[in-house]
């Protein structure tokens, strides 16, 4: 799993590559900390090297969220596939985020 | 209502029956009172005729008696009389000897033929009896005429002994008497004197009047000239003549006439005669030499008093008898009623245990086939009642591809056994959908039912799972009889017999387990089966049971056989308990192309990538699309990591046994861990509708396990949690 973050003029971009499973998400949501902590202006969370998400996963994506929600910041998830998608679906985070890329 | 009114119908038929009853009754006892009476009454007059003729013998007698010694004392002293005559001296020592030597001659009389005593016409020296002593009077005086008396004149003209007509004697004693008179004659046949003795007719009255045959009876006697001689009545008052007192006494004037003339006539005989209004018998017969007659006059109502009082208490009993057959009846026609309206209330329970028995059959499965889209198994069950309702039970259902199944018997039988029976098979669905183990349901079903087992009613249960992929099937038995195992032979499935639910709570029980292959078979029953008896008390058994199942058929058949051969056996002797039946086929094919994977990974969250190689090589072997795979990967991870960051205490090492059952369109994940107990499948589904703020963090990885595989199961066993979980028509990737 690799994580790179990037500072843009209009806010953040998280590249996530590889497999975000249990063990990886507690890595990923230390290296996104800071992100999370100032979560203002334009997040976004680039997936289109995501392989697997798992709940834990999930859960990372969702205080992002919050965070952005209560510091005016914005979340967009771009380039999720079809499968990471179809977990999105079932756990009702397509209503949560912005996503933006292929159907 | 229709019931209603054929009682009241029934009712009206009773009463009338009743009533019918009664009044031939009625009829028959009052016609035998008749006859009863008309025989009494002919036998009472009879008697009564008898007692008359015999008083009338009796009284007359008496009087006879009187006569002959009265004619006798008279008769005595002729001789005298004429040796008197010659000297005509001591004329008065002849009557006053009379009465002096005789107590019942009031007064006698010598009295001289006119002109026989030259010196004196008229002589008549007369000895009258009175309370002083004997006085001597003469009735030859010229205001009484002798010569021109009956008494005198008689005697002389027939020549002959007579008694006079009843008369008050002014010339001598002044009272009513009849006078004996004979004529007195000369040696040469001329007479010369009449010698008389009286006879006071009061005395005579008392001498006779004693008729107390009746108390009402009189006698009456009658002088041959009609004229009442005896009598103790004033009415009939002395020396009047019957024509005379005809009008005054009775209304049967020509009655009368007719008795009178016959007694005068001298004859003897009974006639009937009403006095003022009520109807006498008069019984008469002549006396004789007297020329008297004499009758006894008997009011019916004395003769027939006494039966008059028979036929009052007969009367008396009969009516006593009608008022017993009536109450008899009535009562008879409440008890039809009462029955009536026992019988409806019995209807009515009947009904009522009607609708129980639907409400309890409704409780157990009874549609069959139960499953028909299912290939791999083939069921029938019935419950034969020995009352309305029971206390056999069985059920089943599928969950998960387990056949949860149970049959069970309550101690008893009728209301109380059913109830019993309800709660058990509510228990058998409640326990059987947590848990998996037949060991765990029965225990857990005694617990409850020995906590409210106030009745003291047991069950005796087996119960099985049977896992309809592998056909492994486990059960355990409290205290029923065990099951037939039906493979290539018959034989009873090996069953640890427990103790029946409801006995004591705590206790254990063990479970057993067996496969089953293709083809094979249970057959539960009751002991209503083997026990069934028939009429010369001999029992189904065990073997007549087996020979039936011995051909193989469908399950709806082999029951119907069975269900066959018990009626045959019975042959129609009531059922004495309840008989259910409950056959398994299990016919699954076996699985030829199942493998198993197998993991073993410690509580290192560190070991979760492992999991993603494990399901690459299932997905390969199943050639399963990318998607899929990752859904089941993300599934087991879900399962795994939740053992390993919570199952066992930080720190301590753990491991979780991970096996995937690979089948031909299926895939199954049997999770294991030591850890601590924890049912996964029992946390409620995270709320995805919820808008951001409100979104809990947590939460989602068991909600996602639910959501990607279709069958999800767990299982606390010996120390372990167990979940199961199943991807069902898994589509290899084309």
């Amino acid at each position: 799993m690799q994580t790179t973050i990037t500072k843009t003029p209009g806010g953040t971009t998280v590249h996530l590559a590889g497999r975000l499973d249990t063990p990886a998400s507690l890595e990923v949501s230390k290296e996104l900390e800071p992100v999370i902590q100032n979560a203002t202006g334009e997040i976004v969370l680039e997936c289109s090297e995501l392989e697997y998400i798992s709940s834990s996963g999930l859960r990372i994506f969702l205080t992002l969220r919050k965070a952005a929600a209560s510091k005016g910041g914005k979340v967009i998830v771009k380039n999720i596939s079809k499968e990471i998608r179809q977990v999105f679906m079932i756990t009702g985070f397509l209503s949560l985020f912005e996503i933006q890329g292929d159907e | 209502m229709k019931i209603e009114e054929s009682m009241k119908g029934l009712v009206k038929k009773a009463a009338g029956t009743g009533l019918m009853v009664i009044i031939v009754a009625v009829i028959m006892v009052e016609a035998i009172g008749l006859v009863q009476y008309y025989f009494s009454q002919k036998t009472i007059r009879e008697e009564a005729s008898k007692r008359a003729q015999a008083e009338l013998e009796l009284a007359q007698s008496k009087i006879m008696d009187v006569v002959n010694q009265t004619e006798t004392a008279v008769h005595n002293s002729i001789w005298v009389a004429r040796w008197c005559l010659g000297t005509l001296d001591s004329l008065d020592r002849i009557p006053r000897r009379i009465v002096e030597d005789n107590p019942i001659v009031a007064g006698s009389t010598m009295a001289l033929v006119p002109g026989f005593d030259r010196k004196n016409p008229l002589r008549a020296p007369y000895a009258l009896r009175t309370p002083s002593g004997i006085e001597m009077r003469t009735l030859a005086t010229p205001e009484y005429d002798y010569p021109s008396q009956e008494w005198f004149t008689k005697p002389i003209e027939i020549g002959d002994g007579y008694w006079s007509e009843p008369y008050i004697d002014t010339g001598g004693g002044d009272i009513a008497m009849t006078t004996y008179s004979t004529p007195i004659k000369d040696e040469d046949g001329n007479i010369c004197a009449v010698l008389t003795a009286d006879i006071s007719l009061d005395w005579l009255t008392e001498l006779v009047g004693e008729i107390d045959i009746y108390p009402n009876a009189i006698g009456v006697v009658l002088s041959r000239a009609g004229r009442i001689m005896v009598s103790p009545t004033e009415t009939l008052s002395m020396r009047s003549s019957v024509q005379e007192i005809s009008a005054r006494w009775t209304e049967d004037k020509e009655v009368f006439d007719s008795i009178a003339h016959s007694m005068l006539r001298g004859d003897s005989g009974v006639m009937r005669i009403h006095q003022k209004g009520k109807a006498n018998q008069v019984y008469f017969a002549p006396m004789s030499r007297t020329g008297w007659s004499m009758s006894i006059v008997i009011p019916e109502g004395d003769i027939y008093s006494g039966i008059r009082k028979v036929g009052a208490l007969i009367m008396l009993l009969q009516l006593l008898g009608i008022v017993l057959l009536i109450i008899i009846i009535r009562s008879s026609i409440v008890n039809q009623m009462k029955f009536k309206k026992l019988s409806d209330s019995r209807e009515k329970m009947e009904s009522e245990l009607k609708i129980g028995r639907g409400i309890q059959m409704s409780m157990i499965p009874k549609i069959f086939p139960p499953f028909p889209e299912r290939k791999d198994i083939d069921m029938a069950g019935s419950i034969v009642p020995a009352k309305e309702v029971g206390g056999d039970l069985y059920d089943f259902y599928i969950k998960d591809e387990r056949l949860y199944f149970c049959i069970g018997d309550v101690s008893g039988k009728g209301v109380p056994a059913s109830l019993v029976m309800a709660v058990t098979r509510s228990l058998f669905r409640t326990v059987s959908a947590h848990e998996k183990s037949p060991q765990r349901i029965v225990t857990l079903m005694n617990e409850s039912m020995s906590d409210m087992n106030e009745s003291n009613m047991f069950v005796t249960l087996f119960c099985g799972v049977l896992d309809l992929v592998t056909g492994h099937l486990r059960y355990c038995n409290a205290g029923h009889n065990p099951p037939m195992l039906l493979t290539d032979r018959i034989q009873n499935l090996d069953v640890v017999p427990n103790i029946p639910l409801g006995v004591m709570p705590e206790m254990s029980f063990r479970e057993q387990e067996i496969d089953l292959n293709y083809d094979d078979a249970l057959f539960l029953y009751t002991d209503g089966l083997t026990e069934a008896e028939n009429a010369a008390h001999e029992l189904f058994g065990e073997e007549r049971a087996l020979q039936v199942l011995h051909t193989r058929r469908p399950s709806d058949e082999q029951l119907s056989a069975v269900q066959d051969a018990v009626a045959t056996f019975v042959d129609g002797a009531p059922q004495s308990d309840d008989l259910t039946m409950l056959f398994i086929h299990y016919l699954a094919q076996p699985a030829t192309d199942t493998s198993e994977q197998h993991l073993i990974l410690h509580n290192n969250i560190q070991q979760i990538p492992q999991l993603a190689e494990f399901i690459e090589t299932i997905a390969e072997e199943m050639k399963l699309d990318q998607g899929l795979a990752m859904g089941l990967n993300l599934a087991l991870e879900e399962a795994v990591s939740n053992v390993i960051l919570y199952a066992y205490p930080e720190g301590s090492d753990g491991l979780v046994d991970i096996e995937a059952i690979i089948r031909k369109d299926s895939l199954s994940f049997i999770i294991t861990d030591s850890g601590k107990p924890f049912d996964p499948t029992v946390v409620p589904d995270a709320d995805t509708s919820l808008a951001v703020e409100d979104r809990p963090i947590g939460g989602l990885g068991i909600y996602l396990v639910r959501n990607l595989m279709d069958e999800v199961s767990y299982e606390r066993n010996e120390g372990k949690n167990i979940l199961s979980m199943t991807k069902k028509q898994l589509t290899p990737n084309q």
